[in-house]
């Protein structure tokens, strides 16, 4: 790794990273400070809850914990908007940390240093999981802050849980973006391929878990092999998924690194 | 020891030749002239040279060491000016400087881009993409030299220099070269090759059709001769003219041979008026090979 490389990677990625990080927590933060509000409507929320078409809950994943616990109510807002939006900027900077040198034609500037081109993509890889790691674990902190003031008796094991789910599934697509950049045109814009596949992902998996006869589509989805939501205030651990998405996130990066290694930079 | 050798170099971009079988070695020491029109193959052999293009085929080495395989320590001891200059448009050309002045571990970064910016006239704490073109260059050329590289590939470099600018830079490389860096000089302008270069190879359709002395290459020079005689007369053209147009007492003429022998010829010549010029690349070459 190329120290020098690194910090520049993350100086240039730190404006970005600090407004998608503070959307996160402010968001986390208005989700938990709204529960209480929402808790005292108990037996109206369940009223409503059962007003829904069932279908309806389950696409989106609730159920009578959505209201009665904080660790229910977090959990569903946390599979549905955090991991988006996490994913989203970890993906979407994923595919761009590398193409976006070709796409401004600095990748000549970049690939004429005295430094070799696998450890150039390992270093922006490295910056890239850092910024990873600052984005998910100040969002998972503010979560735990806010679960503790505005929760009760929260069920932290399932906390744990869906946020180590929470973590594999994010580097997931994350890995998917770097791969999908070392696949496409440097000069394209990734946004819209990396949204529609976190988006794709949800729905696939809301739409598989709503309509039992495409269940099937749910094998599609990683949010089907990462479980976000509580059941009876039970989500156990799914180690050996968790196993699965490393490896597939070590596969999606070293095809990466290999696309990029041998990639002529016509200028 | 050769500085640069390439051997039956190819790149080819699927059935597309972008140069085929180049072959030519520059000495250590050298101030090697690299010329062709614009689209010859320059670019791409300088690009396959440095580790961006990968060589379909044949073998390059920079200072004894292959490219294919130790650019990184090949690129820690050259210096490279591109043709197009694109660089992080975030960044002010002192920040740019001191990256990779911190990537070569340069000591006295500071110090040095100071005086090089002073000598290029070059405002350091404007941002890149406030820059025009030639203030880019500028930057360009003192990122190429910053960190005291032994081999220099220029590619097209005096592009958006002014004259004096142009001046400066080749001071500039007249004092590198003096110091022992070998020049390796890009360019579709003749001009700066003769100025500049011992030796050059001429590259055409992405092949080498030539690699000469400059004195050699400036004897078969072609001039473009306008002159307006006394007289409607036919004349008797010098040994050496080619493609002879006249329109009464306007005459044109390509001549290939020694200058000297030019101006014996017009000095003979009932003439009104005389312009002698340097023609453009295309018809040097194509006069160059029919000579």
């Amino acid at each position: 790794m190329n120290s020098v490389i690194f910090k520049k990677e993350l100086k240039r990625n730190r404006k970005n990273t600090a407004i998608w990080t503070a959307i996160v927590v402010v968001f986390t933060a208005l989700i938990l400070s709204i529960f209480p509000s929402f808790s005292e409507m108990g037996e109206e929320m369940a009223k409503l809850m059962s007003s829904l078409p069932e279908e309806y809950a389950k696409a989106l994943g609730m159920d009578e914990e959505t209201w009665s616990s904080i660790i229910g109510y977090y959990g569903t807002y946390y599979g549905i908007y955090i991991i988006l939006l996490i994913g989203i900027f970890t993906a979407s900077t994923g595919a761009t940390i590398i193409g976006k040198e070709e796409r401004d034609g600095t990748a000549e500037f970049l690939l004429t240093r005295p430094i070799s081109r696998g450890s150039i993509v390992w270093t922006k890889l490295m910056a890239l999981g850092t910024l990873f790691i600052i984005i998910y674990g100040i969002q998972t902190l503010s979560a735990v802050i806010g679960l503790l003031i505005f929760g009760e008796d929260v069920n932290w094991p399932v906390f744990t849980t869906m946020h180590v789910h929470g973590f594999f599934l994010v580097g997931f697509f994350t890995a998917s973006g770097v791969l999908m950049s070392s696949f496409l045109s440097s000069k394209l814009n990734y946004m819209g391929p990396v949204v529609g596949l976190i988006f794709g992902g949800y729905f696939l998996n809301a739409i598989s878990m709503a309509v039992e006869k495409v269940s099937w589509l749910g094998y599609f989805s990683p949010y089907h092999y990462l479980n976000l939501t509580a059941k009876n205030g039970v989500l156990e651990l799914n180690l050996i998924t968790c196993l699965g998405a490393s490896v597939v996130v070590a596969v999606f990066l070293w095809i990466s690194n290999k696309r990029y290694l041998s990639r002529d930079i016509v200028g | 020891m050769n500085a640069i050798e390439l051997s039956s170099l190819s790149k080819f971009y699927g059935n597309q030749c972008g140069i085929e079988s180049v072959s030519f070695a520059v000495k250590k020491g050298e101030i090697f002239g690299f010329i062709g029109p614009n689209g010859a193959g320059k670019s791409t052999t300088i690009r396959t040279l440095l580790g961006l293009l990968t060589a379909t085929s044949g073998k390059a080495e920079i200072l004894g060491m292959d490219t294919s395989n130790e650019g990184a320590r090949i690129r820690e001891r050259i210096g490279y000016l591109p043709s197009e200059v694109d660089y992080y448009s975030e960044m002010s050309s002192k920040e740019l400087l001191l990256y990779h002045a911190a990537i070569y571990k340069v000591a006295d970064a500071e110090k040095k881009i100071q005086e090089l910016a002073t000598y290029f006239q070059l405002e350091l704490d404007r941002p890149i993409d406030d820059l025009s073109y030639g203030n880019k260059k500028k930057c360009a050329i003192i990122q190429s030299v910053l960190h005291d590289p032994e081999v220099l590939i220029l590619d097209e470099p005096t592009g958006g220099l002014d004259p004096l600018m142009q001046n400066r830079f080749f001071e500039l490389l007249e004092r590198q070269n003096k110091k022992g860096v070998t020049i390796f000089f890009s360019s579709h302008v003749l001009s700066e090759i003769q100025r500049m270069c011992d030796r050059a190879a001429i590259i055409r359709d992405g092949k080498i059709t030539a690699v000469e002395d400059i004195s050699t290459l400036l004897s078969k020079q072609m001039k473009m001769v306008r002159l307006v005689t006394t007289s409607v007369n036919n004349i008797v053209l010098p040994v050496g003219a080619l493609n002879h147009h006249q329109s009464g007492q306007k005459h044109t003429f390509d001549y290939v041979g020694p200058t000297q022998d030019l101006v014996i010829w017009l000095s003979s010549q009932s003439i009104i008026d005389v312009t002698l010029s340097e023609p453009d690349l295309e018809r040097i070459f194509m006069n160059y090979y029919q000579s």
